[in-house]
């Protein structure tokens, strides 16, 4: 189950259910049991009766009727030169602190 | 959107790229790529599954700041070892260390990212024969070598040791 299908498609995987929805959103709409419920069925259907590998079954749901979600998730078309800069050196923080959490892992 | 884009999904992977050569990274991420994939139909009824989730999110972590819905993302969250919960209890299981839609998706509500009381609901309802009885975490590794090497071979003894049926890897 996931909502990034060019990523999940170009891994290949034996079956896929795609929510064309804003990542972090895969199994359902928050708040909304029915939407999860629907989703995680079709994961079952698909399941059982896909018959070949790379079987991708997208949701008839859909998020909102505004896609503009779609034109903002990480769009650098407004970004300035030192918002850009300030992002750098944000991830390259990030990284440090993944880095230490990984190193750390490994010697327990 | 203009209308012949409309319902077209999002191009992650050129997104992601643009992003990180505008922030300057200049060695773009080469997503896995498997020219064959894997394919086992059933050997029984759904209706006699014993059926596991295996997610992305991660525990609760003391110590390693806001972990919740809104939170920015959190590196310190970040989980290297594939884990196991009690899938019969409603765990805290967060993904404030995935860059998932921040401005569209506020976490609050574990159901649209995990699952768990969807399957509940479909073991009530007869469409699956049990949910296994843990629930299952993989790390997001860059390593796509230790994906597969290590966690993958990892959370395969955890299944097989619950002798689960079907897994569903819910990604986010």
């Amino acid at each position: 189950m996931g909502s990034a299908k060019d990523i999940v498609e170009h891994c290949g995987v034996p079956r896929f259910v795609f929510s064309d929805f804003p990542l972090g959103n895969s199994a359902g709409k928050p708040n909304d049991p029915r939407s999860q419920l629907d989703t995680l069925l079709l994961a079952l259907n698909t399941l059982e009766t896909a018959a070949t590998p790379a079987t991708t079954v997208q949701s008839p749901q859909t998020w909102s009727e505004d896609e503009k979600w779609k034109a903002d998730f990480y769009s650098i078309a407004n970004l300035s030169a030192a918002e850009l800069t300030r992002r750098r050196a944000e991830f390259d923080q990030i990284k440090v602190i993944g880095q230490s959490v990984r190193d750390q892992t490994k010697q327990t | 959107m203009s209308d012949n884009t409309a319902n077209t999904p999002l191009p992650y992977m050129q997104r992601m790229r643009d992003y990180y050569l505008a922030l300057g990274y200049n060695n773009p991420y080469e997503w896995a790529h498997f020219t064959q994939t894997p394919f086992q139909p059933l050997s029984k009824p759904m209706a006699s599954c014993r059926v596991g989730l295996v997610t992305t999110a991660a525990p609760f972590k003391p110590d390693a700041g806001d972990q919740g819905p809104g939170a920015p993302y959190n590196a310190a969250a970040k989980f290297y070892r594939v884990y196991a919960g009690d899938a019969s209890q409603d765990d805290f299981l967060g993904i404030s260390h995935v860059s998932y839609d921040r401005s569209y998706s506020t976490a609050e509500d574990i159901g649209s990212y995990f699952p768990l009381a969807a399957l509940r609901n479909a073991k009530a309802k007869g469409i699956i024969g049990e949910v296994a009885p843990r629930y299952y975490g993989l790390p997001t590794n860059r390593s796509q070598a230790t994906t597969k090497d290590q966690d993958c071979l990892d959370l395969l003894a955890m299944l097989q040791a619950d002798e689960v049926d079907l897994a569903i890897l819910v990604a986010n």
